[in-house]
């Protein structure tokens, strides 16, 4: 049988396709490609730019190992992780909140990775710092950092106006009457977003009651919202404060990035945040006179009819990390979560620029070359006699955070009077029980 | 050739699949997604995990449902709004840029239609400074102005929220308003101005006695669209005020959107959007046989 030159050159073309299919994804079978989804937009500055360089680091350790990462803020965060969810396609290793509102439907719905208790047992981790990210004894997830409540202040602008620094309750709301006076926002913050106000409202529940757990009583239904004074007193004193002028005008409309800018650009003399925003020392984005002004102290207690001490603390553990069930690479995932969480890798360098406060142990990271912001921060922290646990809106089912969130915003827009308010709540938490 | 036409047109099989790629599509991109939300609409998923039937209890919650209400009633008055206060103004600046002419019909064109072809996105920020309380333009120039005491809290005040979003709503669609019934004044014919002009007949009775009877089928398009991009909306609202305070600036889209993916009741988003293609629906063919009905007369 005689072929034809063309027949030949066609039978080779095909034989050099098939060894090269053949021989291509047996090279490529060692490179694996891990998916990454942050949080964390920027990755150039803090806390994006530490992740972006375990991440390299990672990469040149292990050379076989690709690492996408896909990030976005908050907001689209969620909102893609969702649709991630819906869809049943969750990148390899992504970004969790501990918490119930968020995490739990991950956790029961079978999609993050078991993790081995056992890997963490040197890791230094915080009492409950896991607590948020484990169900049924079983570990899903690692926290990045604790998170407090706080209450950032403008040295300079209490100096100008001669303004106490307030460390009791009655001081705050002088500094605030003496600020409104003097046409400064006294503080700014974030009503748009509506967590900052429930977190506010469960500082004032703490401050009034002198009980850090009274919150989860009535989200568990022991105790009614509408049917106990204390819940009463603080609503009253969150209306008061409104009242008052101490948030900046509109602030119901202000989201995240708005309340921040006008304390950063000296325009409120102070800002209730939390202690991620230690960076603020070192934001570029803000003039020096800011940035060597501003300082930190816990949210003040009450005196005479409060019983909360200015040590009880809201404080949790927020952000970390887990691993998809699903990931066809789940192993190396892993692996690469237990590099990034290592004490030595995200603790550390979290703490030594600056960043967070991490949620392991980081005394033995010390420097002294600490930023102020810092240095409080960890004051307020080792004065601790209480810390809350998770802000009662992520406490319970997705629904109830939407829930809690709205009516809070309802009620500090005027929407709705305090006994409104206590009531909503009480419905709102009996939705989420059944 | 004639017969060739009439064996063409009778034949069922070739009609059939003429239609057939269209009618497909329509299908799988309205069709079938519809259903799907009818379905998932009957059960208690949460948009993660499994789920059971539960019936028509979805539906019925929607009934009850005050936000539901309360979001059509904001659609509602923002449709108002933009028939009797953007379209009329619109339509004027219509008639004026076409009696321009020249150079500066094409600039007046050109500069209404800016705020179109600028992202929501872009324009929807621009306003929340806008109206911002300690460094918004707007209060700002009322105190300049000496009306100071009109300054307010544009979106954080749930009595007035909703107008100040209307306001922006009505500047982002005002181009595309003008741009349709300059259109529709541009198809006019001639002929029957000038045998108006030739009448005696005055600019406001050419307005009233022709031009506006004459543009009844592009104010019938103008006006559904307004209804339903009114009943849609979505992306300023959530760009701004994601419907707050509490829900006192919440649009149906919005609504559904928070139900589906914030509050994990994804069933029950699925729920409101059955109403909602419903609502749609009805709205345009009661609005297209009360508009066309009036093109008799």
């Amino acid at each position: 049988m005689r072929l034809s030159r063309r027949a030949v050159c066609l039978l080779l073309a095909v034989a050099l396709l098939l060894v090269v299919g053949g021989i291509l994804p047996v090279i490529g079978a060692n490179k694996i490609t891990i998916k990454f989804f942050s949080n964390l937009p920027d990755r150039t500055a803090g806390q994006g730019r530490l992740e972006q360089l375990l991440i390299d680091n990672y990469m040149k350790a292990n050379p076989h190992v690709q690492i996408e990462v896909e990030a976005l803020q908050d907001e689209p965060y969620k909102q893609k992780f969702r649709v991630y969810t819906a869809g049943n396609q969750l990148p390899d290793i992504f970004m969790v909140w501990g918490q119930p509102a968020f995490f739990d439907p991950i956790m029961k719905g079978g999609y993050a990775a078991e993790l081995n208790w056992d890997d963490y047992k040197d890791y230094g981790f915080f009492d409950g710092a896991l607590d948020g990210f484990s169900m049924n004894g079983k570990l899903y997830g690692l926290a990045r950092n604790t998170d407090l409540m706080v209450l950032y202040y403008n040295e300079r602008l209490f100096k100008e106006h001669g303004v106490k620094v307030p460390t009791t309750y009655d001081e705050l709301i002088e500094a605030i009457r003496a600020f409104r006076k003097a046409g400064i926002a006294p503080i700014a913050h974030n009503g748009r977003d509506c967590w900052a106000l429930n977190i506010l409202y469960q500082d004032l529940v703490t401050k009034v009651s002198g009980d850090p757990t009274l919150m989860y009583q009535a989200l568990a239904g022991k105790v009614k919202f509408a049917e106990n004074k204390h819940f009463l007193a603080a609503a009253e004193e969150l209306k008061k404060l409104i009242d008052l002028g101490a948030f900046q005008d509109s602030f119901i409309a202000a989201d995240y990035g708005a309340a921040r800018n006008l304390f950063g650009q000296e325009l409120a003399a102070m800002y209730y945040m939390g202690s991620w925003e230690t960076g603020l020392a070192n934001d570029e984005n803000f003039s020096a006179s800011f940035r060597n002004n501003v300082s930190v102290t816990a949210f003040p207690g009450m005196t005479g009819t409060g019983k909360g001490k200015s040590t009880d603390l809201m404080g949790w553990f927020g952000g970390g990390y887990a691993v998809s069930a699903k990931s066809p690479v789940k192993a190396e995932a892993i692996k690469l979560l237990n590099y990034i969480m290592a004490p030595e890798n995200w603790a550390k360098n979290a703490w030594q620029l600056g960043l967070v406060i991490p949620g392991q142990r980081y005394d033995q990271f010390l420097t002294g070359k600490e930023n102020r912001l810092q240095l409080q921060l960890s004051e307020i922290i080792n004065k601790a006699t209480s810390f809350s646990g998770t802000p009662w809106n992520d406490a319970a089912t997705p629904g109830f955070k939407v829930d809690s969130e709205t009516i809070i915003q309802e009620f500090a827009a005027g929407m709705r009077s305090p006994q409104d308010f206590l009531r909503a709540c009480d419905q709102a938490a009996q939705k989420a029980r059944q | 050739m004639g017969d060739n036409m009439h064996y063409f047109r009778e034949n069922k099989k070739t009609i059939f699949l003429l239609v057939a790629p269209g009618f497909a599509f329509f299908l799988m991109a309205v069709l079938f997604p519809i259903g799907l939300s009818v379905y998932y609409a009957l059960t208690d998923w949460s948009g993660i995990g499994g789920f059971n039937y539960i019936g028509f209890r979805n539906f019925q919650r929607v009934l009850q449902d005050r936000i539901f209400w309360h979001s059509l009633k904001n659609a509602a008055t923002l449709a108002l709004m933009t028939i009797t206060i953007q379209h009329p103004i619109a339509f004027l600046f219509a008639v004026l840029i076409d009696r321009l002419g020249g150079k500066l019909e094409k600039v007046f064109k050109t500069i209404f239609f800016i705020p179109c072809v600028i992202p929501v996105m872009v324009t929807s920020k621009m306003w929340v400074n806008i109206y911002n309380s300690q460094y918004g333009l707007l209060n700002k120039v009322l105190e300049l102005i000496g009306l100071g005491f009109l300054k307010q809290q544009w979106l954080g005040d749930p009595k007035i929220v909703l107008y100040s979003l209307v306001l922006i709503m009505m500047w982002q669609g005002f181009g595309w308003a003008v741009l349709i019934y300059y259109a529709g004044v541009k198809s006019l014919p001639e002929e029957v101005f000038e045998a108006a002009k030739i009448d005696g007949a005055n600019r406001c009775q050419t307005l009233f006695r022709i031009t506006i009877p004459l543009m009844q089928p592009v104010i019938a398009v103008n006006v559904i669209w307004a209804v339903i991009s009114s009943l849609k909306q979505m992306e300023t609202i959530y760009l701004t005020t994601n419907g707050g305070p509490g829900n006192a600036s919440q649009f149906l889209a919005n609504y559904l959107y928070i139900k589906a993916f914030d509050a994990y009741e994804f069933a029950y988003g699925n729920a409101i959007s059955v109403f909602f293609v419903v609502v749609c629906l009805l709205t345009t063919v009661v609005l297209n046989r009360l508009l066309t009905r009036k093109e008799y007369y």
